[in-house]
């Protein structure tokens, strides 16, 4: 199985925020699901990848290719839904084959079609004249109809009703059937990356705190409800974060199984993608 | 890079049956001879002037520059697109006044010598102007470079006016044109749209290079 995507040292400064030393693989065949507060770091990291900005250090290589030095051939494999779409409200969808067909060697009419019919997408309307919902199938379906190897997606779930994210992710799914293909998906909604990542990247404050496979995350970090004063009896050692309230205490620990058995008084629970990153944004860190 | 000339055109396919529409009106009152030919010609070298500064207007409503250079085509592909979207306006408008000529030289023997120099100075002019605009557009964005539009017309218009007023600027020799041969003045005149495409090219490489520093 090979890398869809490797970072190495990605580091890119503005000033006032920076990106600090992102170490991220993505392997064929799976999702990478990018999550973190707004301003963390996600949007930067894309646009690295992309080389839509410069970076400041650090290596990137999509589907083996440089993404500097070989950008062309890298996004020739490369399909992308961003947080909005693009295509002007004068358009229509069938014009969209004519304005990406030129750009891309393998463009395919006839699936970029079966993708408006699929999505029920009219081919003549009016682009103003959607819905978000079917702006964002009608960037999914330009992103799909040239057969990319990677899909990246920033933000392409935000804002839609359950029933079309529903619809999207499992034609993310489909998409990853294939052993050569990845997808590399930021995202708010952490439900969505809960139903269909494989991997979770969390960046906070333009680093990674945490990365590893999806399943190995929501196994083994639990949330232990307390009182105040419980807390206190806690080895910090044994907490990753902690959260106190008016009505008690809360804490993040990394090996729920091992906590239980040290503090079988304690009631630890399994934890959500969301109440990982509550803890590490709002959190204290131990 | 061809279906990013295809987007600019099928954006603005509205505005550009307008003016179609507007030339069409203009070149048949210029033949019952309401209008003067000049004037088509001016009216050509406006919508030279406007089409790509609105191309880069609609870019940015849209935000499409961050997908465009997300594409496989490199930022001189995308920005090569644009020069070229401006060349194939070129064409188009001058063909459009080779045959506003050549229709009122058929219908009215009017002077095809007078007009065609009238549409080469005309097109040279039309091509100046995204020359320069174009570069600023790119480094300041659509609407920060608009103001520089008017200032590209107004300014060296009223600065000939004044120096013409203040009898720096003797325009008698304008006359000593008539003194040229019909053959050297109309292959002159055809050479002035091969210098403003040498100066669109200089142009584009400083576009390039604007892009290449930009972060989208």
């Amino acid at each position: 199985m090979t890398n869809c995507i490797e970072i190495k040292g990605l580091s890119k400064s503005y000033g006032d925020f920076a990106l600090k030393n992102i170490d991220l693989t993505l392997p064929g065949g799976s999702i990478l699901g990018l999550i973190g507060e707004n301003g963390a770091g996600k949007t930067t990291t894309i646009k690295c990848i992309l080389n839509l900005i410069h970076r400041d250090a650090g290596e990137i290589t999509l589907l083996g290719y440089d993404n500097i030095r070989e950008e062309r051939l890298a996004k020739q494999d490369i399909g992308l839904v961003l947080d909005e779409c693009f295509f002007s409200d004068a358009l229509r969808p069938l014009d969209l084959d004519k304005i990406l067909a030129p750009a891309y060697r393998e463009w395919d009419r006839k699936l970029f079609r079966s993708y408006l019919d699929k999505f029920g997408l009219p081919e003549k309307k009016l682009i103003k004249e959607f819905s978000r919902g079917m702006k964002m199938k009608l960037s999914l379906s330009a992103a799909l109809a040239h057969h990319p190897r990677l899909l990246i997606l920033d933000e392409a779930t935000a804002g839609l009703d359950p029933v079309v994210r529903d619809e999207i992710l499992d034609e993310f799914l489909g998409f990853i059937q294939d052993e050569d293909h990845a997808i590399l998906m930021s995202s708010h909604i952490t439900s969505d990356l809960e139903k269909v990542a494989d991997y979770i990247a969390y960046i906070h404050q333009g680093q990674v705190v945490l990365s590893d496979a999806k399943d190995n995350i929501l196994d083994s970090y639990g949330r232990v409800g307390c009182t105040t004063a419980q807390l206190e009896n806690i080895d910090p050692r044994d907490v990753l974060h902690t959260r106190r309230g008016a009505f008690g205490a809360e804490a993040l620990v990394k090996d729920r199984a091992a906590f239980a058995r040290k503090y079988p008084m304690l009631l630890v629970e399994r934890t959500t993608l969301e109440d990982i990153m509550l803890f590490v944004g709002k959190g204290e860190a131990k | 890079m061809t279906g990013l000339i295809w987007k600019d055109f099928l954006v603005m396919r509205k505005a550009l049956k307008s003016y179609v529409l507007l030339i069409g009106v203009y070149i048949l009152l210029a033949y019952l001879d309401f209008f003067d030919y000049s004037f088509i010609i001016t009216f050509i070298q406006v919508v030279l002037a406007v089409l790509p500064i609105s191309a880069f207007a609609y870019d940015e409503q849209s935000k499409w520059d961050r997908y465009a250079m997300s594409l496989p085509l490199g930022r001189r592909g995308v920005v090569g697109a644009r020069y070229l979207f401006v060349l194939a306006l070129t064409l188009l408008t001058m063909a459009a006044g080779l045959a506003g000529t050549a229709l009122l030289y058929l219908a009215r023997q009017s002077d095809p010598l007078e007009m065609f120099v009238t549409l080469m100075v005309s097109t040279t002019v039309g091509l100046l102007i995204p020359t320069i605009l174009l570069p600023l557009s790119y480094k300041l964005g659509a609407e920060r470079a608009r103001p520089y539009l008017y200032a590209i017309i107004f300014i060296p218009v009223i600065a000939l006016v004044l120096l013409a007023k203040a009898g720096v600027l003797d325009m008698s020799m304008l006359k000593g044109m008539d003194l040229l041969a019909p053959t050297a003045l109309a292959g002159g005149s055809a050479l002035l749209p091969l210098a403003g495409l040498a100066l669109l090219f200089v142009s584009y490489l400083i576009s390039c290079r604007v892009a290449a520093g930009k972060e989208y």
